[in-house]
């Protein structure tokens, strides 16, 4: 069933991304991330020397700092600062650079619907920016729950607040492996289709949840290869073959 | 034991760079070794007093956790990039290229709404945002708004940013830009009364450091007064019973209102160095490190001074501070003008958004009949078609959330929007060539298409026959399941000038059109 949204697009469809790294100059890595009018600006400094003080001090520690656009920090950025910090957590070599702090700060330019899923993609383009040692990619999606049980991705902020429910997923991004197929599979299954982070607002069923994360997974296989080229893109302007294929 | 290191270091230098010339002052190669010894005492108490002068932009050192590894993490100045940025000066030059009174690029972008301003002077870069809100006045100011400013130095500008309160610098810069707008009268508080006594509008101003390239006053004062200039507060009318009921309209119905700014206070700030009084205008961070002391005029751009700052540091003669007062006026002028043009375009902008939204609320409802006349797997051919269709017109065009409501059927928005992505996507390459620094990539590309897409979107006629075309290829792309997708390649390839990305894929197989306009279609995923 079409659900009609506001923008003209279909339920499927995803907002116009873009994505550009290295624009901060003191910052170690920088990206910022678009998705529609929802904007997010990231820089990563690190490693830095020190945990903090309850961290533990074999592994490198991450701390996140969110901004928001105006006002003072609150229970809400500090709870969008826990869910990256687990997330960035889960892709990071931490083993790598033990008694270390990388810092990542996320600035919000503008939201509009599916904040935390856009910064989470601009920490990782940032991350990969400067150079910090990553198991894999994130990316992560919004999927919403419209009242009659269909599922729209992506939507903005006043679709959100119309829905039913939404749920933020982050999944690993696809694979592009010299391995043969089957070496990194996980349980059988192929590596993109563990679930990273899942922050549920609102009411839903279980089998409209199993629907959200279904075409999450999907979006987000689109998404990695958006990313992926994104980040391969050289950024001086006089390289005109910028990208590998 | 910080004089003894800095004097081994002095001694160090000057040996291992005895071979180049261009680092040493010119005097000293053909001194004998003690008066050379003599000569580094000095130096090296020179080193350490600018040193210390400048200890009040690095905040953090006093307070926290462990001292050795925040000592650890930040940045200093080498020994020999401090005596070349001084010995530089002495012969007008400046590390970056410029000379000593010159003043960096200054580039004023803004964002969606209204009220909030991006500026990039050089590498710093500053972002302001500008909301208001009704408070209750002041008791002593019954009838006037307030305004406040926030300053935010952002970790992510400078590793020696820490989060939590305010440094002295931070607050330092809010107290100069504060004083130069509050007490010069410069925004007119007493526009802002509704209610006197009772209700005003409070003005927060949100000035946040992305990046410390030095001279951070400047620009963010610059992004206050651009994001001021831009800012629109809602228009309220007073009604109920006595009048004392206060009904805030919301955009929509009425047009928000711009504030009373009466003239535009410039920051400008000056470095002075200890040697031979050089002073440099619009100092960088490297130049901040070594310098001896800073001086702030607030002027505006017909000669009022509105505020001096100059705290402690160097000693200056009367005759330099004149010098640096006429410097300011005649600084204060080119900023203006830069600072009145980006408004301008940005007004312009604006004004032609509206026109657009309101000519295609008329257009819309006659295709929506249209659609609802027609048969119905045209219906959904047409409407997958128009959402496929160009995503400049989410970018540029995007209405208010307000206006959303209004413009159910986005027929000819889009289609005109097709015109606007052709122009846009054979203009690309040029208008993006503004490298890293482009924040909002939307206002650069802007202002010719946008003349285009307003007169394009009186006739749709045009783009109708591109819609047939389209459509069968769209029809297409509903039934086959794609599982490979894959980016589009000639979308990089006009892109490759710039970081920024553009990026629709879509399952659609490239035709001569997609060569055409590679970015005008969103990411479309069958149904499951």
């Amino acid at each position: 069933m079409e659900t009609d949204r506001k923008d003209g697009r279909t339920p499927n469809q995803l907002r116009p991304l873009k994505c550009s790294r290295n624009i901060l100059h003191r910052a170690h890595g920088s990206a910022s991330w678009s998705q529609g009018e929802t904007k997010v600006l990231a820089a990563v400094y690190g490693p830095k020397a020190g945990t903090k003080k309850n961290e533990d001090p074999e592994k490198a520690c991450i701390e996140v700092i969110w901004k928001p656009k105006t006002g003072q920090i609150g229970k809400a950025e500090k709870e969008c600062e826990m869910i990256m910090k687990k997330t960035i957590q889960s892709i990071c070599l931490l083993t790598i650079n033990p008694n270390t702090t990388t810092s990542v700060i996320v600035q919000v330019v503008n939201d509009d619907g599916a904040l935390l899923p856009c910064a989470i993609n601009a920490a990782c383009a940032a991350l990969v920016d400067a150079g910090i040692p990553l198991k894999h990619l994130a990316v992560a999606i919004c999927c919403c729950v419209a009242e009659e049980g269909s599922v729209v991705l992506d939507p903005t902020k006043l679709e959100e607040q119309q829905m039913r429910g939404f749920a933020y997923l982050v999944f690993p991004n696809s694979a592009l492996s010299a391995l043969p197929e089957g070496s990194y599979l996980v349980n059988g299954e192929p590596l993109e289709h563990g679930i990273i982070t899942s922050v549920t607002h609102g009411v839903m069923s279980v089998d409209e949840y199993l629907k959200c994360v279904d075409r999450g997974r999907a979006a987000c296989a689109k998404l990695s290869g958006f990313l992926r080229n994104s980040l391969q893109k050289s950024q001086f302007p006089s390289d005109t073959s910028s990208k590998a294929a | 034991r910080a004089h003894s290191s800095t004097e081994q270091d002095c001694c160090t230098t000057l040996v291992a760079a005895s071979g180049s010339s261009t680092i040493l002052p010119p005097f000293s190669v053909h001194r004998p070794a003690g008066t050379l010894r003599q000569l580094f005492r000095v130096s090296s108490s020179t080193f350490i007093s600018t040193q210390l002068a400048t200890f009040p932009t690095y905040p953090a050192f006093c307070a926290g956790a462990s001292m050795d590894s925040r000592l650890a993490n930040t940045w200093r100045l080498t020994v020999n990039e401090k005596k070349f940025i001084e010995t530089a000066l002495a012969s007008d030059l400046r590390i970056d290229g410029r000379k000593p009174l010159e003043y960096r690029k200054l580039t004023i972008n803004f964002g969606r709404e209204d009220g909030s301003a991006d500026v990039q002077l050089g590498h710093t870069h500053v972002m302001g945002f500008v909301s208001s809100q009704l408070v209750q006045p002041y008791r002593e100011r019954p009838n006037e708004g307030t305004m406040s400013i926030f300053t935010e130095f952002s970790p992510m500008a400078d590793p020696s940013f820490e989060l939590g309160r305010p440094g002295e610098s931070a607050i330092e810069l809010g107290r100069i830009i504060d004083r130069g707008l509050r007490e010069s009268r410069a925004v007119d508080m007493e526009s802002l009364c509704v209610l006197a006594g009772k209700l005003v509008w409070a003005i927060r101003i949100d000035l946040h450091i992305l990046d410390n390239g030095g001279n951070l006053v400047d620009a963010a004062n610059v992004a206050a007064l651009a994001a001021l200039l831009t800012f629109r507060r809602p228009e309220c009318s007073l009604g109920g019973e006595n009048g004392q009921e206060v009904v805030v309209h919301p955009p929509e119905a009425k047009d928000p209102l711009p504030l009373i700014v009466h003239h535009l206070p410039i920051a400008v700030t000056f470095g002075f160095f200890s040697t031979e009084y050089t002073m440099v205008v619009d100092p960088t961070h490297s130049e901040e490190a070594v310098m001896g002391g800073r001086m702030t005029v607030t002027v505006n751009a017909s000669g009022d001074i509105c505020a001096i700052q100059k705290a402690g540091g160097v000693g200056v003669p009367q005759s330099e501070i004149m010098r640096c007062l006429r410097l300011a006026s005649d600084k204060a002028e080119s900023i203006t003008k830069n600072i009145k043009d980006a408004v301008e375009a940005f007004n312009t902008e604006r004004m032609l958004r509206k026109i657009k939204r309101h000519s295609t609320a008329v257009a819309a409802n006659v295709s929506i009949e249209n659609d609802v006349k027609g048969q119905k797997d045209k219906l959904a051919g047409q409407r997958v078609n128009e959402s496929s269709m160009s995503q400049m017109e989410r970018l540029k065009l995007k209405p208010d959330e307000s206006s959303i409501s209004q413009n159910d059927g986005l027929g000819s928005e889009t289609r005109s929007s097709d015109q606007i992505s052709s122009q846009r996507a054979e203009g690309n390459a040029p208008l993006f060539l503004g490298g890293p620094s482009s924040w909002d990539p939307h206002t650069h590309g802007v202002d010719p298409d946008f003349l285009k897409a307003s007169l394009a979107a009186q006739g749709k006629s045009n783009p109708k026959a591109e819609q047939s075309s389209e459509d069968s290829d769209d029809d297409v792309a509903m039934q086959e399941k794609d599982a490979s997708e894959d980016v589009k390649p000639p979308s990089l390839a006009t892109d490759s000038s710039e970081t920024v990305e553009e990026q629709k894929t879509s399952i659609v197989k490239k035709t001569l059109k997609d060569a055409v306009k590679p970015k005008n279609r969103r990411r479309k995923k069958t149904r499951s």
